[in-house]
């Protein structure tokens, strides 16, 4: 078995570049100190991704922008576009399906392919296909690397950038991964990082000589598992086929929320992003749950499993709302978001007596609204809390779980 | 003059799905500021795909020598100029 890992070099730099010079711009943000970065004033002012020049200015994904400008004082800010990136996301995937159904998607930018059929050195030369096509055809660069499991191969594509093919098999691993810092490794974070130095562990090398049961009796089964990584062991299975594990939109706001009516308004919001993105999906959900996170960055999330299947924006929020009111602190928050899971196709559903006997009149209501808006705009039908209000009807766009932006499931 | 990426209005000629020049899709002329420019010489047709946006492009020559473009943008199923 051959598995391939694709990844999309500075995914929305590359996108949001190639998309400017079909415009017909003229510029190459790829060939400047750059990043993609949020609305400021809207809050969402953070690093979503930078070039190579901005690199070396030490800017990090994720920092906000204006540390980055602080590093760089000409840096060039370019706000995403996300309609973009889901497009090219999707064009990219289905053109990944012309060579194996076996495609999994990992995150917007980031895919698993698996073949049976090839050996080493076809593989290679196959992923180098792959790889001047896309760069032909889409006009973008990616990474691919090669290996017997997702782990090796994830961790092959990391290797060198940009528009590379490398491979890691097993037999590799002790000259190609060993020697990289501990750092480097798939699920080693800043935190583990500084504990594993303390141990005088420095290299993937130093973690897969130490011994386990060490690891396991200081942090947990986690030590096994980036034991096992180190090693190039990778139990996890191949998930090709269901497309979306989970359906969510959250957003930062506009303010600090203190008052429960407010925060109940914006989760409705939210939650009609969501159930009408679970219905287009044609889906149905049985978990659903709520992310808080404050002022001062805490960040909890809660869910709650339902006793019966639903794709019902009311039934949603009310559950959402629920769970909210028995978590919430009262502390001002600054971001909300929503998700659902558990999710099963809806074309034939176990009837419930649990459900509310209002439900099929409002899942009938969903429909009607559905195909209102998607005739004459988002905003032809709003509910009435949202009207004279400051609070926009529907919230959130980017789609944000259907391509988790960090998983640490393989 | 440097026109890039320009929305305009054209005419176009879609041709059924049979015959000789089957599906084909023949621009005939385009408004560019009140001025009407008749398209006098294809010299290829491609399609382009760049991060999956797909546009049909049009080469084109005018008065024997100048070269413009003309993209039909499949998903917005809008035309655009594109002259350099």
């Amino acid at each position: 078995m051959i598995v391939m890992h694709i990844d999309v070099n500075s995914a929305f730099l590359s996108w949001t570049a190639a998309y400017e010079q079909q415009q017909g711009i003229d510029r190459d943000i790829r060939k400047v100190a750059s990043v993609i970065g949020g609305n400021e004033q809207n809050r969402h002012g953070i690093v979503l991704a930078r070039s190579i020049l901005a690199k070396k200015f030490k800017i990090q994904t994720g920092m906000s922008l204006m540390e980055a400008r602080r590093q760089c004082p000409n840096l060039l800010v370019v706000p995403p576009d996300y309609q973009v990136y889901v497009r090219a996301s999707k064009t990219l995937r289905e053109y990944l399906y012309k060579f194996t159904p076996d495609v999994e998607v990992f995150s917007i930018d980031e895919c698993f392919l698996r073949f049976t059929d090839l050996n080493k050195e076809e593989a290679l030369s196959l992923a180098c296909k792959i790889k001047e096509d896309v760069k032909n055809i889409f006009g973008y660069t990616i990474n691919i690397g090669i290996s017997k499991n997702k782990l090796l191969a994830k961790m092959a594509g990391n290797f060198e950038k940009p528009d590379k093919c490398h491979t890691c098999f097993p037999e590799e691993i002790k000259e190609k991964l060993w020697p990289l810092p501990v750092e480097d490794l798939f699920m080693v974070g800043r935190k583990t990082k500084v504990k594993l130095n303390r141990w005088g562990i420095y290299t993937i090398g130093d973690l897969a000589k130490t011994d386990p049961n060490l690891l396991f009796k200081s942090i947990g089964v986690y030590g096994h598992m980036i034991y096992a990584y180190a090693n190039g062991i990778d139990g996890s299975i191949f998930k090709a086929s269901p497309p979306i594990k989970s359906v969510g939109n959250s957003s930062t706001l506009k303010f600090d929320v203190i008052d429960t009516e407010i925060a109940h308004a914006i989760i409705l919001s939210l939650v009609e992003m969501t159930a009408w993105r679970l219905r287009e999906a044609e889906m149905m959900c049985k978990v659903v749950s709520v992310g808080i996170k404050d002022k001062d960055f805490n960040y909890i999330s809660r869910q709650k499993k339902l006793p019966y299947f639903t794709d019902c924006t009311k039934d949603i929020y009310k559950n959402i709302c629920a769970l909210f009111d028995k978590n919430w602190d009262s502390r001002p928050i600054r971001q909300l978001g929503v998700s659902v899971s558990g999710l099963e196709f809806a074309k034939f559903q176990q009837l419930s007596m649990l459900k509310d006997k209002n439900l099929l009149k409002n899942e009938k209501l969903d429909k009607v609204i559905d195909s209102i808006r998607e005739k004459y705009g988002d905003t032809a039908v709003i509910r009435g809390i949202f009207a004279n209000s400051e609070l926009s009807p529907i919230l959130g766009g980017y789609p944000d779980d259907e391509y988790p932006g960090m998983s640490s499931i393989l | 003059m440097k026109i890039l990426n320009e929305p305009i209005k054209v005419m176009v000629i879609f041709h059924p799905n049979k015959g000789l020049e089957s599906g084909k899709i023949e621009p005939v002329k385009f408004r560019l500021e009140d001025q009407v420019v008749r398209i006098q010489k294809i010299q290829k047709i491609y399609e382009e795909n760049i991060i999956g946006n797909k546009r049909i492009v049009f080469v084109c020559q005018h008065n024997g020598k100048d070269i413009y473009e003309l993209k039909y943008e499949t998903d917005s199923k809008t035309w655009y100029l594109f002259k350099k």
